[in-house]
């Protein structure tokens, strides 16, 4: 009987994931071969760790594949259709801050807001003969943004896998909806963050999967090991 | 999942009667036009495939566009009407309910008397209602027209820009309420971070100047320069925007508009109480509601019960090839839609077409509408 929890298998994200749960009492042992995925902690019996990209770590909670990860919130808000119900933010952990944001390019000095976008996306069909392209690697957000929330119809996503930032300098997009945490990257492409509201404000979470089966047993466990982050500020 | 096959030929031969003719579509269809004229909003709403040399694919999500592409490829003599029925295909919100539902239509194309084409699609699909069972009392039915809101915008004289922007979020009345408080308060539009220099060649309409000076901006930022906005573009925006943020518009304007969006009567009577708003403020609106009562003449000539129709000025769809007319029927006192329609007079052309072809039509939810007729009838029989 054991329950598993995901962590990011590398970077700023796992030295700061491993030193929380230090702070919780829990301590992850370097794993046995340099190259296995899985490993144990000292500090909370029956508990399994095992290392895993940010963006899997959302998936995995979605499908219920594992009973806890910590990863970003944007990702958790992206990979699931409808968050609340197949998990349930546990702690939010004060790292890995960063705002997934729209940016245009800086030469665009009539667009500060959702509202002009809007008017430049309206007029732009007829004037170039196609929609306004957005690229971005976070569809569901940029839509839910864009049509929910500003009522904003006419645009295309153009998926990005890597340097989103890019996009517009190469032609293949004419702004951009990304994740940034000093905006220093954007500047240096010469675009702009737009005035409103960023799409999310997005930290690290330990996130629990509600979709997952677990037997009475294990729901103690899961119990167990969310309390021991009871002091941090709960999430939405 | 279809209606039992009595009624099932009823419409048909209905359809018939109203000189459309019956065409069948690939249930696999092109993406990319769908995601293009409807919006990305529709991505979630579909189920899409992708084929192997990477073209995107998905389960007919409606019926309208396939019978659009079939015309313009096919290029048949207009005007002509097309009926179709079969299985839609979406994802239900939430996740939960029918992933496949029955539709059939008609659309019209290219029918250059626009009232005659309205009348014939309101009309059409309330005989298909019927020929279905349901009593024209178990229903309700609203009608909205785009032309004549774009009518009453012009007729106020609000600046382009705000007029744009309000044609957009029409039929979505948050959007539009937000967008009529920032109209009323014309600062609430921030300049503030506007580079220096430019918002003073904006104010003094100075577009050469600022047209060389966004350029250097493009340049520098390593733009593609034929691809996307043009400098001249955004110079042109920038001063009309900063006119529009500095310029006083009346509050009497938005109180109109209000006042016009408030609207909500029997469409018999519809014509009179926007004719009142108009002349009472003086506002020249005879040719929009000219043809709004040219229609209502033709729809009478349908056999057409105007006090049975419900006009809201409000009522519209927020997608941006549709132009005049919609409606939409729905169970009395609320409930999903059982039946719904418009007028599209740019989605040919988006999609491909080399002129522009009036198009209208009307599709049944064809589940609901015999569920509708079910209920209506148990409680007929309690």
């Amino acid at each position: 009987m054991t329950i598993t929890l995901g962590i990011p298998s590398k970077g700023r994200l796992k030295d700061k994931t491993i030193e929380t749960l230090a702070g919780a009492g829990i301590t992850v042992e370097p794993a046995a071969n340099a190259r296995s995925y899985r490993t144990s902690v000292t500090g909370f019996d029956g508990l399994e760790v095992l290392l895993l990209s940010a963006s899997e770590i959302a998936r995995e909670l979605r499908d219920g594949a594992i009973d806890f990860g910590v990863t970003g919130e944007d990702l958790i808000r992206e990979s699931i259709p409808s968050p609340g119900r197949a998990v349930e933010i546990v702690a939010r952990l004060g790292f890995g801050h960063a705002d997934v944001v729209v940016a245009v390019p800086d030469s665009w000095v009539d667009v500060e807001t959702m509202d002009d976008l809007g008017d430049v996306a309206g007029a732009f069909r007829a004037r170039h003969g196609r929609r306004l392209r957005i690229a971005t690697k976070y569809w569901r957000l940029t839509q839910s943004h864009f049509t929910r929330l500003h009522g904003i119809q006419s645009y295309r996503i153009v998926e990005s896998l890597g340097a989103t930032e890019g996009a517009p300098a190469a032609g293949s997009a004419d702004v951009i909806v990304d994740i940034t945490s000093t905006g220093s990257t954007l500047k240096a492409n010469h675009l702009k963050v737009l005035n409103d509201e960023p799409i999310l404000r997005s930290e690290a979470c330990l996130v629990k999967s509600k979709s997952r089966r677990r037997s009475d047993a294990e729901e103690l466990l899961v119990g167990d090991f969310s309390g021991r982050f009871g002091g941090m500020a709960p999430g939405a | 999942m279809s209606l039992q096959s009595p009624s099932a030929e009823a419409l048909a031969s209905l359809f018939e009667t109203r000189g459309a003719s019956a065409i069948t579509m690939d249930l696999l269809q092109p993406a990319e036009p769908y995601l293009d004229t409807a919006g990305e909003a529709l991505r979630r709403r579909i189920y899409l495939t992708r084929g192997e040399a990477g073209i995107n694919l998905c389960l007919r999500p409606d019926f309208t566009i396939p019978v659009c592409l079939h015309h313009i490829e096919r290029r048949e003599p207009l005007p002509c009407r097309y009926s179709y029925r079969g299985l839609v295909f979406r994802q239900p919100r939430g996740g939960e309910g029918p992933r496949e539902l029955e539709q059939a239509g008609i659309e019209d194309l290219g029918e250059p008397n626009l009232a005659t084409a309205d009348a014939r699609a309101l009309a059409d699909a309330l005989a298909s209602c019927e020929v279905l069972g349901v009593e024209a009392d178990s229903i309700d039915v609203v009608l909205g027209d785009q032309g004549l809101f774009e009518a009453f915008l012009s007729a106020l004289g609000l600046p382009d820009g705000w007029q744009r922007r309000l044609i957009r979020t029409f039929g979505e009345d948050r959007q539009l309420d937000n967008v009529m408080a920032a109209l009323a308060n014309p600062g609430s539009t921030s300049l503030d971070n506007v580079p220096d220099g430019l918002l003073e060649l904006a104010r003094e309409r100075e577009e050469g100047a600022l047209i060389r000076a966004i350029r250097d901006r493009m340049e520098e930022a390593g733009l593609p320069p034929h691809s996307g906005r043009t400098p001249q573009e955004v110079a042109q925006r920038l001063i009309e925007k900063v006119a529009t943020a500095e310029g006083r518009l009346s509050g009497g304007s938005i109180d109109l508009l209000k006042r016009f969006l408030a609207i909500d009567c029997p469409l018999a009577e519809a014509a009179d109480a926007v004719r009142a708003l108009a002349e009472g403020a003086g506002l020249v609106l005879d040719r929009a509601i000219g043809f709004f009562e040219t229609r209502n003449l033709a729809l009478q000539a349908a056999g057409v019960d105007l006090s049975a129709i419900t006009y809201r000025a409000a009522f519209g769809r927020p997608i941006d090839y549709y132009t005049g007319m919609v409606f939409e029927v729905r169970p009395k006192g609320g409930g999903v839609t059982l039946a719904g329609g418009g007028r599209y007079d740019r989605l040919m052309t988006l999609l491909g077409a080399e002129e522009r072809i009036p198009a209208v039509g009307f599709s049944l939810w064809l589940a609901r509408l015999k569920e509708h007729v079910r209920v209506a009838n148990e409680g007929a029989a309690a």
